[in-house]
């Protein structure tokens, strides 16, 4: 089954729209779903013109397809569990918060927060990503636990904060502080960035560019190879626990 | 008249030993507050009546209308912000969220640009944090980390820390170490026993090397952290472990500066680590009077400090979406309720962009930068001057502030309220 959603233009407003119903799994039931603008509630084809074509049985079988002012959306594809949805543009905050499955994929930017807490799944981004990419909530011990996240672009801060499990990979540069409070998982980044695996306990972070600002709780081990590039390795933070393995080509203090 | 015991409703430390002169309704003279506590004290020039934009022009309207002008405007709105709150009462806070939660709009208030990273901070790790008169009575040691009281809080020195005597402590002023810690020579260093000069945006690796330090980890330790030789930071970390009491006050140059919260987090996993050898505390230096009390009514009325957002009817926080300069720079709300603060006079450019496009109505007594996009202002009492109402230290403590002259302008408690009833009326009907 395809569900194409695309967004009738608004007419000035920029408030967002919060569209957590956007799941694969809800149109097995048909499309009488609703948004939200602020605090008013919308059916969904007042804010979408909707064509379904097919019909499915399982939300492996649907996929959805949005198109239009989309980055005005947020909270696209929240709980996710099995499908696929394609946002042709750029989507706003939240998208795939939660994921257990599934594939996203996002052919513009995304905005802050892309797949929050994601347990499984995989999204694919092939723009840049804001900040909190991959991130957990505020206050909260754990971001994501599994699945995968690609960005080809570049990302914001935060990336990956909180990473428990699960792999991040970002083609082009991070912002400050990629990986804070890392406890497990995998980060790639494959331009630069600032300051990766801040209080770091566990897990691996791989940086095949220079790290600007390298933290100073960082111990050098020595040079390792890795799928032919050759990579310093550090253990630390220090200042925390200390477990976790920070690979970098090239990095500069702040000294 | 004299006001013994009066409360300065100006910065974070509410001094409440303040004796205010008055004479036929206006203050003359104010004994034992700072300069900044005796000009608000003195007062400026307030507005005399409410206000309404005419075209470009000034149109003097009664309280009634200016209440219904706002009540109407909130009801109407899809995504109302109501702004402000650290300039006014815990009374009139109380009724603001409650507003807030009927018209389902989002509540923010002066932390999110300046304590909130703290905030975010402490959710993340606790606070190990004491009352002043604690740190007055015990400290030995007390840093000052991005902060400067004597600019910001000038008593904090005097009534608390380098000045004040301690209980507990047989010479304070002698036995009484303070180390301060910043980017520059502030005056508040040329007091201090030991001035740590940080190179901008070093907060964090330096906070991490202390605490690898502490550790006893210091062999891993660059020669220099930004900008800081190593054997200083063992001397550091060496005064800190061997203090009986430690006291960390932090400010906006922690708060705000690269890595916001997570500065905050890494002083206070630093603190952590000192108190397995010593006890140690740390708290914010809070700005606003009453910005501390706004935190505690929104905490315990909705459950988050700030940033709140009822458009879906129950309470979301998610500080860098739901708060006022990020959901003004994404034009996100299409209505703003200002209450106690002045946002034209702090926040970005493109916040003001689109608090110029859309209706704006402030209460405040002063005619202000906000004034020139409001529709609306309603000036109001003073909380501490003509209005009283409970206000929080920068330590958690409520200090019920005190009227000290009696004037004709309602108080933000009584404004809210009545805006509060035309909307209760509308939603019923
Ligand atoms: S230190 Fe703060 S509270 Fe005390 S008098 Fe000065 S401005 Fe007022």
């Amino acid at each position: 089954m395809k569900v194409t959603l695309a967004m009738k233009p608004a007419a000035k407003s920029f408030i967002s729209i919060e569209a957590e119903s956007i799941v694969p799994k809800n149109f097995l039931d048909g499309t009488d779903l609703s948004v939200w603008r602020g605090n008013r509630e919308l059916r969904l084809d007042e804010v979408f013109s909707v064509l379904v074509e097919g019909d499915a049985d399982r939300s492996e079988d649907v996929e959805v397809v949005l198109s239009g002012e989309t980055f005005r959306l947020k909270r696209v594809g929240e709980y996710m569990d099995g499908g696929r949805i394609t946002i042709l543009g750029n989507i706003g905050m939240h998208c795939g918060n939660f994921m257990s499955g599934g594939i996203i994929e996002v052919r513009g930017n995304a905005d802050g927060w892309l797949g929050r807490e994601m347990a499984g799944g995989a999204i694919v981004c092939r723009g840049d990503a804001a900040d909190y990419c991959a991130a957990g909530y505020r206050g909260g011990r754990k971001g994501m636990t599994g699945g995968t996240v690609e960005v080809f672009g570049s990302t914001g801060d935060f990336l990956a904060e909180s990473i428990a499990g699960g792999t991040v990979t970002v083609h082009g540069n991070s912002g400050d502080m990629a990986g804070a409070e890392m406890r497990g998982g995998t980060l790639v980044v494959h331009g630069d960035c600032r300051r990766p695996g801040a209080n770091m306990k566990e897990g691996s972070c791989y940086v095949y560019g220079t790290v600007q600002g390298m933290l100073p709780t960082f111990r050098k081990i020595g040079t390792v190879q890795h799928g032919g590039r050759t990579l310093i390795r550090f253990a630390g933070d220090l200042a925390n626990r200390g477990k976790g393995n920070l690979f970098v080509k090239d990095y500069e203090y702040l000294d | 008249m004299i006001v013994k015991d009066a409360v300065c409703p100006f910065c974070g430390c509410l001094c409440d030993d303040i004796e205010v002169e008055v004479e036929d309704d206006r203050v003359v003279a104010v004994t034992n507050a700072c300069e900044l506590g005796t000009t608000k004290f003195m007062g400026e020039k307030r507005l005399k009546n409410p206000i309404l934009r005419y075209g470009d022009e000034w149109k003097d309207i009664t309280y009634d209308t200016a209440i219904r002008y706002a009540a109407d405007m909130l009801l109407s709105a899809e995504r109302p912000l109501l702004y402000g709150w650290s300039g006014t009462h815990g009374e009139a806070q109380c009724v603001g969220v409650h507003m807030a939660e009927l018209v389902r709009g989002v509540i923010d208030n002066t932390s999110s640009v300046c304590h909130g990273p703290s905030i975010l901070a402490i959710q993340e790790v606790g606070h190990p944090g004491c009352t002043l008169g604690v740190v007055k009575n015990r400290a030995d040691l007390v840093i000052y980390w991005g902060s400067n009281p004597i600019d910001a809080h000038p008593r904090h020195l005097s009534r608390y820390t380098r000045y004040a005597e301690g209980f507990f402590l047989e010479n304070a002023f002698r036995d009484r170490k303070v180390i301060v810690v910043d980017v520059r020579k502030t005056e508040t260093a040329n007091i201090a026993d030991e001035f740590v000069r940080i190179k901008p945006g070093g907060d964090y690796a330096v906070l991490s090397a202390l605490r690898a330090i502490v550790q006893g980890k210091t062999d891993t330790i660059p020669r220099t952290v930004a900008g800081v030789t190593r054997e200083q930071l063992v001397r550091v970390a060496n005064l800190c472990k061997s203090a009986k009491f430690g006291a960390v006050y932090f400010g906006l140059g922690l708060t705000m500066t690269p890595g916001k919260y997570k500065n905050i987090r890494n002083a206070i996993e630093l603190v952590s680590e000192l108190s397995r050898h010593t006890k140690f505390t740390i708290s914010a230096m809070r700005g606003h009077y009453n910005v501390y009390g706004s935190n505690e009514v929104n905490t315990w009325m909705t459950g988050y400090p700030f940033g709140i957002d009822f458009s879906r009817g129950i309470a979301f926080y998610n500080p860098g979406e739901t708060t006022a300069v990020d959901i003004l720079a994404r034009k996100e709300c299409d209505a703003a309720l200002i209450v106690g603060s002045d946002p034209a006079a702090h926040f970005p450019r493109k916040c003001l962009e689109h608090l110029a496009d859309i209706p704006v109505v402030q209460l405040d007594p002063y005619p202000n930068a906000t004034t020139a996009f409001c529709n609306v202002q309603i000036p109001v009492a003073v909380t501490g001057i003509d209005a009283e109402g409970t206000a929080y230290r920068m330590d958690g403590v409520p200090i019920r502030t005190r009227r000290v002259l009696s004037t004709d302008y309602l108080s933000d408690r009584e404004v809210l309220s009545r805006m509060y009833a035309l909307m209760q009326e509308a939603q019923e009907r």
